[in-house]
């Protein structure tokens, strides 16, 4: 039985007058394997530190139980300080006497008091059961996986390259660029896409730290945060890689309005993408154009907004009108989805440059008309209740981009989740590049829709992420917490006691948990790096093998048994 | 009701609450309610977990044999879990070991179970307030322990 | 603790040894100063005000998940305050920034407050003491956790100090200056609410009722003086109903030319907590385009507008006026969809879209960019932007401060 030694503090004043501190003093002090007490007057002050270092030591105990304020106020910064000096977290145990007893039980100090000697009798338990799981260290691979070559993943890999670090970029194509290579011109600059991409393009090609697999897709991964073992697929054959980091930056897709507006039925129903590419053909715009916005968006099929199609059309009526100021050009939209301050100027501009903004309600929606070839438009102009008949030569569909096929693919590799449309989900908020496996980030459009622009600066974002990973000679399992300082080890499977029944797996939000032969038979493995001691494990392992030594069944069950020992006696 | 209200009410005391809170937003919503000195009754105990998801059904029986009248089981709000959505897999679990203590006799309403609205000091003192009153007029488990921990196989 | 070691990175010239500067403790500093940290390199963080979290930490909720705001961010900022490379200096400013060839020297002006943090141990006295009520919890769950005495209420009586037990109180502090020799520097400055004088139709100021929206979050907020209550700030009664109106501020010449990005969003989500507090209350949204870009924005919208019923109208009001005896507000509007005028009664409107970059004048006209600065203070960007661009800013940081590829 190690020895504990019991740190009450008063807090200055603050707990005496609901909380007998002497009474809780003999009551710890009588418990076995306490061989030490002390009542401080605080813990908290710079001061303090060289007082609890000194009783520590003084008193040979190589656990400590503390009696103070609350962990997310200054005791916890108490007790971070003494894990600062090399005492493993998982010998401290801090219990919460003032917010979590004394505060909230002001006038009944019998019951207070028989709380706190509960509260400490339990956290007596937690430490005299509990045990210490070993961190787990991984060499980490200096070199990352970036998945797609558009404007996220070019830039995420021209970024890690620059760091100094190696980068495998992947791409399904013959050539990198994504969906760059299918327009003509970028809002809101107007700058030609193919410009814009020949600095990052040019970079791959000189840069001896990118390797560029073209028509390339990855087949298989497997590993952790560190060491992700990756196969690579082509035409001339397999490759194994193996990183330290991996970001997906795949890019969206793009969906085919078929039925909608008499699009495959009548000539010059075009969506934006084909009007791009008869751009960059350098083929003359019809004289009278007509966008629709919102075609195949924010519908039941597809609810959401998908951020470009308003600008897109923008640009595209403002290059319309500067070509041929007789050019007459009308959008009809919901809404014109332009927030900022940059787009903002840049809707402005179009008003300014004689683009015709009709907005119709998506009850009456407009309907296209012609025979064999588009000729009319009819709108109901919600802004100023009349029926509009648009004579045109072109109607302009503009769609939304959809999840790529690959994603699901992906998602399944890298045990990444999809959301309900099938793009990559974040993990959390304030963490939008980051997903639920450490070491695997999401950018650009693969995540959700966004100009390649935006696509840029989320690929440098995961870069960064990445360089977090890739900057260390060795990763430890405890840094990829969210929260390192209270992290509890993590599982450990018992191999003789496990019966391989895979509950663990199932239900492990990270799959961190894998069946593997041992002999005749099945037994679970954790893998310390995924493993982010949530416990889920814990609680539907039938027979107890996997644990959490920091907060294991005989620890927990040490203080279910004192929670009201005192109680009985009150 | 403050605690002498509740005492007041009961001859036996008030009901004893073992709480199992996760240490994301439910310590901190406990923590926040002794911030803002919340009045609440001093017969419950505290037990912090990573996750509500770690919760054992096996753990919440020993809560009621160890003398607990009722268990809250405390985590985040569904959609805020840290570790995945893992507080669904949870509140399916305790959801199912409600049905099984309604076949056992000790009933499922001596098991709250709050996702997401203990997060703020002043609900988190609502929701224990509020289970309290409700734990408070239920006959006592007295009988149902002495015959389970007559079984020497239990401890 | 296993120390993370650092690898050996060849490109990492002298001045990369030099810590960063990061300007401004909200969504995208932060991100900035732990990715920074993350990767090795020694932060400086210069945070104006007395809390780290900026203005998302004002919120209670935040969209499309409904978290409470402080929650993703408190456990960032616990991880801010244990990396051993960030510095944090609250109530402080940049007042200079000179580069030079090997780095840049920064001079940073800090308040330091009358109670010291580290020193605080929250228990109260102070506030009990002061009459004039100056002495104040700093908030919920921030950091650092302590009190603090608002110096335009304090009257320097010095009995607070008489009480702390821990002598954390000195009323005497004085301004500190100090330099820093830096690399380089991030601006995350985030933003600030315009004045709302020059447009006088929404009437704000005439009546308490009409308010910002940052007004009605910290009005309506669960952590508030109203525990998340829907009541009016005059006479304390039920509202029976709610405007929030769209672009009070914002895309109009008279104040502020862009669009804020977030306040659309923003009022729907408002819209939407006013609904599931008490669904009788009947919630109008006036707007002019209903922004809904982000990630599932739009599917937030849908349940707030057709599950939960809150209206929505396009069309900018044209007056916003107290009736008379001050019982009610009258909003003059008309339905652009339909062409119906109309004068309605609300009980409370809240005015959205006055938000601009706190430090500067505004976003410069031709549209330049702006090198290492992220968030708002570049462009009007939500949470999950400004958290993008931190993560961006910092990576170029990383890299040397070559100039990137071509970002047009």
């Amino acid at each position: 039985m190690p020895g504990v030694i019991a740190i009450l503090c008063r807090c200055c004043g603050q707990i005496e007058p609901e909380v007998d501190l002497q009474a809780l003093r003999e009551r710890i002090g009588r418990e076995a394997g306490v061989v030490s007490v002390e009542v401080l007057d605080s813990l908290c002050l710079p001061e303090d530190g060289a007082a609890i270092v000194q009783a520590v030591e003084s008193s040979g105990a190589d656990r400590i139980l503390l009696a103070a304020c609350s962990p997310y106020g200054k005791a916890g910064d108490v007790v971070s300080a003494l894990c600062a000096r090399g005492i493993d977290r998982s010998r401290v145990r801090l219990i919460d006497i003032r917010e979590g007893c004394a505060w909230i039980h002001r006038g009944d100090r019998t019951g207070a008091t028989a709380k706190a000697c509960d509260l400490l009798c339990m956290g007596l338990g937690f430490l005299q059961y509990g045990g210490c799981s070993t961190d787990a260290v991984v060499a980490v691979r200096p070199e990352c996986l970036v998945a797609g070559a558009g404007s996220a993943g070019l830039a995420a890999a021209v970024s890690i390259a620059r760091a100094g670090f190696q980068v495998h970029l992947v791409e399904r194509a013959a050539e990198g660029g994504g969906m760059l290579r299918l327009i003509s011109r970028v809002y809101p600059t107007d700058v030609e896409a193919a410009e814009k991409l020949r600095p990052y393009l040019e970079e791959v090609e000189r840069n001896p730290r990118i390797v560029f697999h073209p028509k390339t897709r990855v087949v298989s991964a497997t590993g952790f945060a560190g060491d992700f073992k990756v196969r690579l697929a082509s035409a001339t054959g397999d490759v194994n890689v193996r990183v330290g980091a991996v970001i997906l930056a795949t890019g969206a897709g793009v969906w085919l309005p078929r039925g909608l507006y008499r699009y495959g039925e009548l000539k010059e129903v075009l969506t934006l993408m084909e009007l791009e590419r008869r751009q960059r053909e350098g083929k003359t715009a019809a004289k009278r154009s007509v966008f629709i916005q919102c075609a195949g968006a924010r519908c039941p099929e597809r609810p959401y907004c998908a951020t470009m199609c308003c600008p897109s059309s923008i640009k595209n009526a403002v290059l319309f009108r500067k070509a041929d100021p007789d050019a007459e050009v009308t959008i009809l939209h919901r809404d014109i989805m332009t927030p900022g301050h940059i787009l903002e100027r840049y809707y402005r501009s179009a008003l300014d440059a004689g683009v015709r903004f009709i907005r119709f309600d998506p009850a009456q929606p407009p309907v296209v008309s012609g025979d064999g070839h588009v000729e009319h438009v009819e709108v109901f102009d919600a802004i100023s209740g009349v029926k509009r008949e648009i004579e045109t030569d072109q109607v302009i569909l503009s769609t939304p981009l959809v999840a790529n096929t690959d994603n699901a693919k992906l998602a399944e590799l890298f045990h990444v989740p999809l959301d309900g449309y099938g793009f990559f989900r974040e993990d959390y908020p304030l963490h939008p590049l980051e997903t639920r496996q450490g070491g695997i980030f999401i950018c650009g459009s693969a995540r959700w829709p966004v100009s390649s622009t935006e696509a840029a600066t989320q690929g440098e974002g995961a870069a960064m992420k990445a360089l977090a990973i890739l900057g260390r000679e060795k990763l430890s399992a405890r840094s990829m917490s969210r929260l390192p300082e209270g992290k509890l080890g993590h599982a450990r499977i018992e191999d003789s006691s496990c019966s391989g029944c895979g509950n663990c797996v199932a239900v492990c939000p990270y799959e961190a948990c894998t069946l593997q032969r041992m002999g005749g038979a099945f037994v679970s493995r954790a893998n310390k790096m995924r493993c982010r001691a949530c416990g889920s494990c814990t609680a539907v392992c039938p027979n107890g093998t996997v644990q959490m030594p920091e907060h294991n069944a005989r620890a927990v069950g040490a203080m279910i048994r004192r929670a009201f020992a005192e109680g009985d006696a009150g | 009701m403050n605690a002498q209200e509740i005492v007041d009410k009961t001859t036996r005391g008030t009901p004893r609450v073992l709480v199992f809170a996760c240490r994301w937003c439910a310590l901190v919503g406990a923590d926040a309610a002794g911030r803002g000195k919340a009045d609440l009754p001093a017969s419950f105990r505290v037990i912090p977990v990573e996750c509500a998801a770690m919760v054992e059904p096996d753990s919440v029986l020993r809560a009621y044999a160890g003398g607990a009248d009722g268990v809250a089981v405390l985590g985040c709000h569904l959609g805020g879990c840290r570790f995945n959505d893992a507080n669904h897999v949870a509140l399916k679990r305790m959801e199912a070991l409600g049905d099984l203590l309604d076949t056992v006799g000790i009933g499922r309403r001596r098991l709250l179970l709050s996702f997401g609205t203990a997060h703020e000091g002043r609900q988190f003192a609502e929701v224990l307030g509020t289970f309290f009153r409700e734990l408070t007029p239920l006959p006592s488990l007295e009988g149902w322990r002495k015959t389970l921990l007559n079984q020497p196989s239990f401890r | 603790m296993t120390p993370e070691i650092p690898r050996d990175n060849p490109r990492q010239g002298k001045a990369d040894a030099l810590p960063v500067l990061v300007e401004g403790g909200g969504a995208a500093g932060i991100t900035a100063c732990l990715d920074l940290a993350a990767a090795g390199r020694r932060v400086h963080l210069v945070e104006s005000t007395a809390v780290l979290g900026g203005q998302v930490l004002r919120l209670d909720k935040i969209y499309p998940t409904d978290h409470c705001a402080f929650c993703p961010l408190w456990t960032d900022i616990r991880r801010l305050k244990e990396a051993p490379g960030i510095i944090v200096h609250l109530l402080s400013r940049v007042v200079s920034l000179e580069a030079s060839a090997e780095g840049s020297l920064a001079t940073i002006v800090t308040k330091p407050p009358f109670i010291a943090p580290e020193r605080c141990i929250s228990c109260g006295k102070c506030a009990e003491a002061c009459s004039p009520e100056a002495a104040l919890p700093l908030g919920e769950h921030i950091y650092p956790p302590s009190f603090h005495i608002d110096e335009g209420l304090c009257n320097r009586c010095g009995c607070c100090a008489g009480v702390c037990p821990t002598a954390a109180i000195d009323l005497d502090r004085k301004e500190e200056r100090q330099t820093l020799k830096i690399g380089k520097a991030i601006r995350a400055t985030g933003f600030r609410e315009a004045e709302l004088s020059p447009l006088p139709e929404f009437g704000y100021g005439l009546h308490p009722d009409i308010m910002t929206s940052l007004e009605f979050e910290a009005w309506t907020a669960e952590a508030g003086q109203n525990g998340g209550r829907i009541v009016c700030k005059s006479g304390g009664g039920r509202p029976a109903n709610i405007a929030f109106i769209q672009c009070s501020g914002a895309r109009d010449d008279r104040l502020l030319p862009w669009c804020s990005a977030v306040c659309c969003m923003h009022a729907i989500k408002q819209a939407s907590w006013v609904k599931r507090r008490d669904p009788g209350i009947d919630c109008w949204i006036f707007y002019t385009d209903l922004r809904t870009v982000g990630r599932d924005y739009y599917a937030y919208s849908l349940r707030a507008t057709e599950r939960a019923g809150v209206r929505l109208v396009r069309g900018r009001p044209g007056l916003v006026h107290p009736l008379p005896g001050g019982d009610g507000i009258a909003v003059k509007f008309e339905d652009t969809m339909t062409q119906k005028r109309e004068i309605r009664r609300f009980d409370m409107v809240v005015l959205n879209g006055n938000l601009r970059p706190a430090v500067g004048d505004g976003y410069p006209a031709d549209g330049a960019a702006q090198d290492n600065a992220c968030g708002f203070a570049v462009e009007p960007a939500d949470v999950a932007q400004s958290a993008c661009q931190g993560s961006s800013a910092a990576l170029k940081i990383m890299i040397g401060g070559e100039e990137g590829p071509c970002r047009a």
